[in-house]
């Protein structure tokens, strides 16, 4: 079965072979960094740091605590904007801009390139207002068409079936697991093109864990995969390709299976192996 | 590593320092109970003082007594509407301003300032809470009380003197004085405790649920009033409802401004009472054992009643909101 599948950054179409989508076909490039530093005030912490995001595929950033990994996933939304003495210098390419420029609206980004937490973080409101508060900010819908775009974004995360009774209740009252899949679904129904997920599982336990991992293979058919993973065996199962941070340096990046079996890398051997890290 | 292996070890038991802890432990319990059995003690106390010592007031005048706007120590005549109408006023005016400007400062310090500009004026705004009344009194009687006796009331005639209602809003003679002049000089010293509670509450919101609001594509604004506003809600109301107390209790700096008059009327600028100010300007003139005496306690039980219905009121619309917000 093919379908032609339009291809958002380029506005070109090319026919993706869906049911396989074989690793071999290299992805167009989503998102593009090249030569990115960054700084936290004089510290430098990330160092000339060029990768490619290709489109609809996960890719998995691993290295031990402090390595960039998640300094990284914060400029690629730009969250370090908030945060005054971060800066970032090199250019991040993400449908034809920069977007580091300073001209670019941040809110329109980051409804295209979506986030979710380490943490699940629900919004102190209802299950259903979560989903809709993403959508509101963005559109003008119907009460009819936000019902559709909410439900739909709960059952692509597998919540439905379990809040469909309460979805006028508090999300705080979720389990963590569930809290989790609320802010992906959250995110999603957004429709952005890209998802950072910075360590979605690691406050997880292992049942919540696989299911959000079943997640990621589903949405990856759809939107571009960020996810920074502590999680070795995480990003063997999920990432299409993985990168391996250290010392704020991109040591290697590979396709999954040559990572994982025959890394380049003195230093990436080591840490896959668990010699450090 | 002595802690966990305290119970299996009957050796460790022997530890001084443990054994001080043990003794010290039922006598702490019982310092700490006292303490709380104290509060409750201490506002018994003062409510039976309040109310027994306002009795007579009660008994004689009944259920008129709330009801009378007359204070006429001559005909020993008195009733608490005047000054009840003042303190509920002066209050809820000064609520008025003082919230959309200690919500505003607040999310101007925790949202949009500069950090250096953020910690120089979050510490300002702190200073400003801890001025005590009496320099408010005397700036309000010295600075504010002429500017509103030759500018503001005048320029307020002038704009609203022809129009109905609102003309009756600000009629009568330009002293001053008055309740407007009160509930300006009551939101200028509240707005800083208000700003600092909110400001306190939107830090302590975490980061990440921040970010989140963020992450979507939200403005400042829009995670300030969807994301930070409803995760804050209690401390905000609480920031409120404790400026709301200080300016129902205020005595020294309204004192000095209100006029010092048992009159309700429509206009914002006549000179009016507040409980406290009545409270404060008859006290020394009234003889142990006088009806007089005994009005002004009843007037401090009312006072007390009003800040306990006030609280109560703000507790039940939390819990209301709670229940909207699913919680």
């Amino acid at each position: 079965m093919s379908v032609e599948v339009p291809v958002k950054a380029t506005g070109m179409t090319q026919p993706l072979d869906s049911t396989a989508a074989s690793k071999d076909t290299p992805h167009p490039v989503a998102m593009q960094v090249k030569g990115l530093n960054f700084y936290y005030g004089t510290s430098h912490a990330l160092h000339d740091i060029s990768l490619d995001f290709p489109e609809r595929s996960v890719t998995g950033m691993i290295g031990p605590s402090g390595c960039g990994k998640s300094t990284l996933l914060r400029v690629l939304n730009r969250m370090y904007d908030l945060y005054p003495g971060q800066r970032a210098t090199g250019e991040v390419i993400f449908d034809k801009q920069n977007i580091l420029n300073s001209g670019v609206d941040l809110n329109v980004l980051r409804s295209r390139i979506g986030m979710v937490f380490q943490k699940p973080t629900p919004f102190p409101m209802s299950i259903y207002d979560n989903i809709a508060f993403g959508i509101r900010l963005h559109e003008r819908v119907s009460r009819s068409e936000m019902d559709g775009r909410v439900e739909d974004a709960l059952r692509r995360v597998a919540l439905w079936p379990e809040v469909q009774d309460r979805l006028s209740a508090s999300a705080t009252a979720l389990s963590g697991g569930q809290q989790q899949r609320l802010c992906i679904a959250r995110t999603i129904a957004v429709r952005p093109e890209v998802i950072l997920l910075d360590e979605p599982t690691s406050a997880l336990d292992p049942v919540s864990t696989a299911r959000i991992e079943e997640l990621l293979d589903e949405l990856k058919t759809e939107f571009t995969i960020a996810i920074v993973t502590h999680n070795m065996q995480q990003a063997a199962r999920c990432a299409d390709q993985v990168a391996f941070f250290y010392m704020g340096r991109l040591i290697e990046v590979d396709s999954t299976a040559r990572m994982f079996t025959t890394p380049r890398e003195q230093q990436t051997q080591d840490y896959i192996t668990g010699r450090f890290g | 590593m002595e802690i966990p292996a305290r119970q299996s070890l009957p050796a460790m038991k022997q530890a001084p320092s443990h054994q001080g802890g043990q003794k010290g432990d039922p006598a702490f319990r019982l310092l700490v109970t006292a303490t709380g059995v104290g509060v409750l003690v201490v506002l018994g106390a003062i409510i039976a003082v309040m109310v027994t010592g306002g009795w007579k007031a009660f008994a004689t005048f009944g259920p008129g007594f709330l009801v009378s706007a007359v204070w006429n120590p001559v005909t020993q005549h008195f009733g608490a509407a005047a000054p009840v109408f003042g303190t509920v006023i002066s209050s809820a005016l000064a609520l008025l301003v003082a919230v959309p400007l200690a919500f505003g400062t607040a999310f101007w310090l925790t949202a949009l300032a500069p950090p250096a500009a953020a910690s120089v004026i979050g510490m300002a705004v702190q200073l400003l809470a801890a001025v005590p009344s009496i320099i408010f009194g005397m700036w309000g009687f010295f600075v504010v009380v002429p500017v509103v006796a030759h500018y503001v009331q005048p320029a307020a005639r002038q704009i609203f003197g022809h129009v109905p209602v609102l003309s009756a809003l600000v009629a009568g003679a330009p002293f001053g004085t008055g309740l407007f002049t009160a509930a300006l000089i009551l939101a200028v010293m509240i707005t800083p405790s208000i700003t600092a509670v909110m400001r306190d509450v939107f830090l302590s919101m975490p980061a990440v649920l921040r970010e989140s609001g963020y992450g979507l594509g939200a403005t400042r604004w829009e995670v300030m009033r969807y994301v930070v506003l409803p995760w804050s809600r209690q401390g905000v109301v609480g920031g409120i409802v404790l400026g709301m107390g200080r300016a129902m209790g205020e005595t020294m700096a309204v004192t000095f401004v209100i006029g010092d008059s048992n009159h309700i009327g429509w206009s914002l600028f006549a000179p009016a009472n507040t409980i406290a100010s009545l409270i404060a300007l008859e006290f020394p003139e009234s003889p142990a054992g006088s009806l007089k005496l005994a009005s002004l306690m009843a007037l401090g039980a009312i006072l007390m009643a009003i800040s306990f219905v006030t609280l109560w009121f703000s507790r039940w619309l939390l819990a209301r909101g709670e229940q909207a917000a699913g919680r």
